[in-house]
């Protein structure tokens, strides 16, 4: 046994009994203890329930809820209903936001851009104008128009999309997947975070997002920044060279190795590995930040933009890069969705932020061989009104929060690639059936609504292409052993290749 | 191959809940059995169970009760009982083969045993009052806490481990009273004091010492949650931290702890309640808040009620209620109508349910701004005191006085009766204490003016309707209104008190009540040793682990509760056990790496803020019992702009100048949507929500931190230039830095690497001035220029390294 394996043995063996008790779950503990022992290059397809259809994940978030009306969800017949009220049986008494609650009416909104019908591989998805580049890889996409959340206001729905629960307090998506699956890479952390420029920083983000609630907090996303230090504190302090760092490191573990002389805790050893990684990783980041060696079709591809750090372009490139070097989970939030008035100029340059950036990244990944094993996801917490909010004109026009219905995309990562799932009535309000008539989905732990996915389907979803059964990744937290997916969570198998 | 291993090492671990073989032992059903009922049958067989026909083994009645001439446990014919059928069948097992917990082959075997011995059933043993236990066989002056773990030791026999030694031990008990090393001084005097007590003065100055609070007050704003924002939505500024100030200064002046549960849940109720009661209800105002635009405040004034009562279960009974606010808890005997009658405690209080993004989101008090400026209110509510305490004794015999006077003087309170001693047209105009009364009625406005707001609970004066929300959601409220009411499985409210927060005090804080000692004093044991008695803080439920020592929590809980609720007197008791005092090294041939067996002392990794409190301290820097207005230390620029709404007031972090910087880490700014990195980086929570325990994490980002940060490197230059200050030999300065982070001299070999680095150092700077200079300019405190620059920076590099390793970071 060489020594290093030693070290680990001793160091799992610690975590397995919990020296605080933060024991892991079984199922999350025994597969980790696996790939720990093993070789490297053991079969990192493994999964941890199930052989996993993803190596990773990239998840575009859009921040503030982008609007399907004007995206993907093409409705004709509300041209002509052109400022008419929303008929009250489509409403149905649901309840809408404190910000048009009071409006005297809810004048009918058609979108105003031009849809186009692309082909797929199945009955053609229809494209607004304002993705022209997104439209040019629908082959490659399942677009699903029938995603539902019960949150109606910023906060708890992105809090809700992205942790399970709409009050704080919960571990994020990535953190589960970090928790389950450990990560690939040890010179890059394995979970990593990105927020992309916009116009409009409209909304908050909140660090629960990509949090770790009651898991332990190495589980949580790291920032990877456009200013400053791309990982916080990687530079060394001003007058220090990679040589001195060296020498401070080799004195470092000198002192350490005397505490675990004195203590024998096998703690102590697995810090003196944690802080050669750091010196590893004070190399592997700015390679990884190096867009030197990318061509120039490259850029071409993603667009100029890619090369100003921090636009959403240069965060897909770089999640390109991270996806290539083994970082297994990685989010881009892009904020500026959230569009109650004056939508056409914020969507406008919201997708022109967003659109060439998209289509390349599906395509690099594409070209490389390697989207078949990447699941990207693209979506936000919720979608937004068949009706005006505020002035309604024909070329301008403002729309509330709708949690009903709203587009989410995927591709890649054992996902269909073209087709599209779901439907919604002819207002884009409610989920519909394959007769346009509105379905009411009430999930429960038992029943899920065929056509509709609940944002808890889409993260067991998610889960599920990672290899991981969302009921049985749990953690015990005050008695209860929670899970991502609460009690809820239907795994989407019409989605799935 | 793996998992042999793996299965080894389960068994020779130690066993968490007593299994055991010995056939003839009557089963212990609480301890034993309900653990397993709990988790591998209650999800569908618990309280929960809904259809009326659903069978139950919840309780005695329920588990014997036929169905359909079956029964679960058959009392007259023990072997025909179902459980003991369906556990061994095959044909139609139970838990069902496609359950995902199975039991094992030992829990069949006490099921066994259990249900031939008559199926008894008893109370989930937290749920039962705590008593003292008396040991038997007490060995002459053995201190209590040895005999009980020292008998735990001895049925595996083996002995305590040696003692630790002194100076090991002064640094371990300081840290763990204080929250930083012992000052060289008392350091000094405790190793020369050779005196039977030398040890227990060393700990009554710490506990004595004002760090005591500050260190002490942390776990609480932990556990309650304590922010500087409102933590939703914007995340605006809110004006809270006099609440935090007033923790620190109950913790040091010792409030008892009932008395400080009680002013924190109720002091707005309490008769002629005072300025300290009502700033300490700050606690009922901690949840997180919003105003987001089309937020809903029915909904918010449902969100912010869960809060609360989830927040009360957690830190005051250790057990989770999220379960009962849908349904009927799973586990625990916590009916969904009750979770709702708790939370009628809560439902009354005046502020609306969403927060209007504003800083004084009423009601609030106005209280001193800092911790100076408390112990300056207090001197004049003394002085005041005093003065009216004469003005007692001269208007028995003031002839000035009319029968009115006398009657308004009796009814009046303190304050009244200051301004009425020093009324030019008052009885008193004519004497000296007159003229006393309004220099120090000037001095009281004076400082009145520079109060600050704080968020306080007030009551409605019409109560608000508390009714069960169905499945939880605040827009489907069902059944009759309920009354304030507790968990009734707890016991009963108290006969005599209020259905309000102050009768829900009482209840807490009454002998009879199970839970609240216990969960108070394992968290105490907690922070002392690095894990409780009970491995899981937060749950005390039948979910929760089984103490590691129950007959000990027992005492300590009862104990605590007889002490007055007395937590330095509790605290002492710890600190000064053998069990606390031995060397806290692994011992060969014990597999125990959780130490759960108590057979060595405590180790872990300090905290986020004592890391950086330990090196603040060391260079000097450190601004103690400081209080008032978070601090904001360097941050590098950018983190919270990019998150946050351009309407927010918490958008720009502007870091502070001068002494700020330097405050001590329980005073830095919570912004519990970005708290400050160096926090979350050592596991420090949001403070979004309850945190009863930390995890300690080891990664690669620490050590980042550690290393890199700016202030990190400007404390180490700073005590570089202490170092060359104070000594002129290298070696004398590593003594002294060693002595400072480990109360001890490095060893040889850490003598030899550290002389090694600082030689390279030394030959490395003296050929690159410049970046000598660089790194010394590195942070905003001044620095001495007549320091050689070259010897300045290596010193600087050698401080950096041993910052931050295991040396100064771990508690051990």
């Amino acid at each position: 046994m060489n020594p290093i394996q030693h070290d680990r043995l001793d160091l799992t063996r610690r975590q397995l009994f919990g020296r605080g008790a933060l024991g892991l779950g079984t199922a999350a503990m025994a597969q980790l203890l696996g790939r720990d022992l093993q070789a490297e290059g053991a079969d990192i397809r493994s999964g941890l329930h199930h052989t996993a259809k993803a190596k990773r994940v990239i998840y575009l978030f859009m921040s503030g809820g982008p609007s399907h009306h004007d995206l993907w969800d093409y409705k004709p017949k509300m041209k002509q209903m052109f400022g008419q009220p929303l008929p009250d049986h489509i409403r149905n008494g649901q309840r809408i936001t404190g910000m048009t609650a009071r409006q005297k009416t809810l004048p009918i909104c058609p979108s105003k851009y031009r849809f186009t019908r692309h082909d797929n591989n199945d009955g053609g998805v229809w494209v607004s104008e304002l993705l022209p580049h997104t439209a040019t890889v629908a082959h490659e996409l399942c677009v699903v128009h029938s995603t539902f959340t019960e949150a109606i206001n910023h906060d708890p729905a992105i809090t809700y999309i992205q942790t399970g629960s709409q009050v704080p307090g919960r571990p994020s998506l990535g953190a589960w997947l970090s928790y389950g699956l450990g990560s690939m890479n040890e010179n890059l952390p394995g979970y990593v975070v990105m927020h992309a420029r916009t116009s409009f920083p409209e909304q908050s983000l909140f660090n629960r997002l990509w949090g770790t609630g009651f898991l332990p907090s190495d589980h949580q996303g790291i920032l990877l920044r456009s200013q400053g230090d791309p990982v916080l504190y990687l530079s060394n302090p001003k007058g220090v060279a990679r040589r001195d760092r060296r020498s401070q490191l080799d004195t470092l573990a000198v002192l350490n190795r005397e505490q675990y002389r004195r203590s024998v805790d096998p703690e102590v050893l697995a810090r003196i590995k944690q802080h050669e990684l750091a010196y590893r990783m004070q190399a592997s980041v700015p390679e990884l930040m190096d867009l030197s060696g990318e061509s120039k079709e490259t850029f071409e591809l993603y667009g100029e933009a890619a090369r100003q750090p921090g636009t959403f372009a240069a965060c897909c490139l770089n999640a390109r890069r991270l996806a290539e070097r083994g970082v297994r989970n990685i989010q881009i939030f892009h904020r500026g969705w959230d569009a109650h008035g004056g939508l056409p100029r914020e969507h406008e340059s919201q997708c022109k932020d967003i659109d060439q950036a998209c289509a390349a990244l599906i395509k690099d990944l594409r070209r490389r061989g390697m989207l078949d094993e990447t699941l990207v996801v693209w979506g936000g917490e919720f979608g937004r009104t068949a009706y005006c909010q505020g002035g309604l004109t024909r070329g301008n026009y403002g729309r509330d929060h709708h949690p009903r219905c709203f587009t989410v995309w995927m591709a890649g990562g054992g996902i269909k690639p073209g087709i599209t799932y779901g439907r919604t009535d002819d207002y884009a309000y409610n989920i519909a059936d394959s007769d346009g008539q509105p379905l009411d989905p009430q999930p429960t732990p038992a029943t899920w609504t065929p056509g509709s996915m609940h944002i808890h389907d889409l993260n067991a979803t998610i889960l599920h292409l990672s290899g991981i059964d969302h009921r049985r990744l749990t953690y015990r937290y005050q008695g209860r052993d929670f899970r991502l997916t609460d009690v809820h969570g239907h795994v989407m198998a019409d989605l799935i290749v | 191959m793996r998992c042999g291993w793996l299965a080894v090492v389960l068994i020779v671990g130690i066993p968490t809940c007593g299994v055991s073989a010995d056939k003839s032992r009557t089963v212990d059903f609480a301890r034993e059995v309900l653990p397993i009922l709990s988790d591998k049958c209650f999800v569908c067989h618990g309280p929960a169970g809904e259809a009326r026909d659903a069978l139950r083994l919840d309780s005695f009645a329920e588990a014997t009760r036929s169905h359909d001439g079956r029964y679960a446990i058959n009392t007259a014919r023990p072997a025909r009982s179902e459980i003991l059928v369906r556990i061994h069948s095959t044909d139609e097992p139970m838990p069902p083969s496609d359950a995902r917990k199975q039991l094992t082959a030992a829990e069949k075997t006490l099921l066994d045993r259990w249900v031939r011995q008559g199926g008894a059933y008893a109370k989930h043993w937290s749920f039962v009052r705590p008593r003292k236990v008396e040991l038997l066989g007490r060995r002459g002056g053995e201190h209590i806490i040895d005999r009980f773990v020292g008998k735990r030791l001895r049925q595996q026999q083996i002995d305590f481990a040696e003692a630790a030694d002194l100076r090991t031990l002064a640094r371990r008990v300081s840290l763990v009273l204080t929250g930083l090393p012992p000052d060289p001084k008392p350091l000094a005097a405790f190793l020369a004091d050779g005196g039977q007590h030398a040890y227990r003065r060393f700990v009554d100055g710490l506990l004595e010492h004002s760090r005591f609070g500050e260190h002490q007050a942390r776990y609480w704003l932990d556990a309650v949650r304590y922010g500087d924002t409102h933590g939703l939505h914007l995340d605006n500024r809110r004006a809270i931290f006099p609440y935090r100030d007033w923790v620190v200064k109950s913790l040091n002046r010792n409030l008892p702890l009932d008395e400080f549960i009680t002013w924190q849940l109720a002091g707005d109720l309490m008769t002629d309640a005072t300025l300290e009661q009502l700033v300490a209800t700050g606690f009922v105002r901690m949840n997180p808040s919003t105003a987001e635009g089309g937020a809903i405040p029915a909904e918010f004034q449902a969100k912010n009620n869960f809060d609360r009562v989830e927040t009360f279960g957690t830190v005051f009974l250790g057990l989770s209620l999220t379960c009962a606010r849908c349904h009927t808890h799973k586990f625990d005997p916590i009916p969904q109508s009750e979770y709702y009658s708790l939370l009628a405690f809560f439902n009354s209080t005046a502020e609306s349910s969403m927060d209007g993004n504003k800083y004084e989101y009423g009601p609030v008090a106005r209280a001193p701004a800092s911790l100076p400026a408390w112990r300056a209110w207090d001197e004049l509510l003394v002085t005041r005191q005093r003065l009216l305490n004469e003005a007692v004794k001269r208007l028995r015999t003031l002839k000035s006085a009319t029968a009115d006077d006398h009657k308004a003087w009796a009814t009046a309170d303190s304050g009244t009766r200051l301004k009425r001693l020093a009324d030019p047209r008052g009885p008193f105009a004519t004497l000296a204490l007159h003229k006393r009364a309004i220099v120090l009625s000037r001095h009281l406005a004076t400082s009145r003016k520079s109060f600050t707001s704080t968020l306080v609970a007030r009551d409605l004066s019409k109560p608000r309707v508390t009714r069960l929300l169905e499945r939880g959601e605040y827009d489907r409220p069902t059944g009759d209104p309920l009354q304030p009411g507790i968990l009734t499985v707890l016991g009963e409210f108290p006969a005599d008190s209020p259905r309000n927060r102050l009768g829900l005090a009482r209840w807490l804080t009454s002998p009879e009540h199970p839970l609240t000692a216990r969960v108070l004093i394992n968290r105490i044991w907690q922070r002392t040793f690095g894990d409780g008695l009970v491995r899981t803080p937060e749950d005390f439920g039948l979910q929760g682990e089984q103490p590691t020592h129950p007959a000990l929590l027992d005492w300590l809980a009862v104990e605590f509760q007889e002490s007055g609720w007395d937590l330095k007197r509790m605290l002492r008791l710890m600190v000064t056990s053998r069990t606390f005092r031995q060397s806290s090294s692994w011992r060969e041939g014990i597999e125990d790496p959780a130490n759960r067996l108590l057979a060595r002392g405590p180790s872990h990794r300090l905290d986020a803020e004592v890391i950086r409190d330990m090196g603040l301290w060391a260079s000097g820097l450190l601004v103690e019992q400081a209080g008032g207005e978070g601090a904001k230390p360097y941050q590098p620029s950018g983190l919270w702009s990019a998150l946050m709404h351009p309407g927010s007031n918490t958008k720009l972090y502007v870091a502070d100048k001068g002494r700020r910087q330097y405050h001590r880490s329980l005073y830095v700014y919570w912004k519990r949507t970005s708290p400050h990195p160096m926090m979350t980086l050592f596991d420090a929570p949001s403070r979004e929500s309850s945190c009863v325990r930390r995890s300690r994490t080891n990664t690669s980002l620490q050590s980042l931190g550690l290393l890199n940060e700016t202030q990190r490197v400007e404390m180490a230059r700073v005590l570089a230039g202490r170092l060359l200050h104070e000594a002129t030999d290298d070696g004398d300065r590593l003594d002294r830095l060693f002595g400072l982070l480990a109360s001890r001299k490095p060893n040889l070999r850490e003598r030899t690497a550290c002389m090694g680095l600082l030689e390279t150092l030394t030959q490395r700077y003296s050929e690159s001035l410049d970046e000598a200079r660089q790194l010394l300019s590195t942070g905003r405190s001044s620095h001495a220029t007549t320091l050689n620059v070259v010897e300045h920076a290596a010193w600087t590099q050698v401080v950096i390294t041993v910052l931050a390793s295991d040396v100064s970071i771990l508690l051990y």
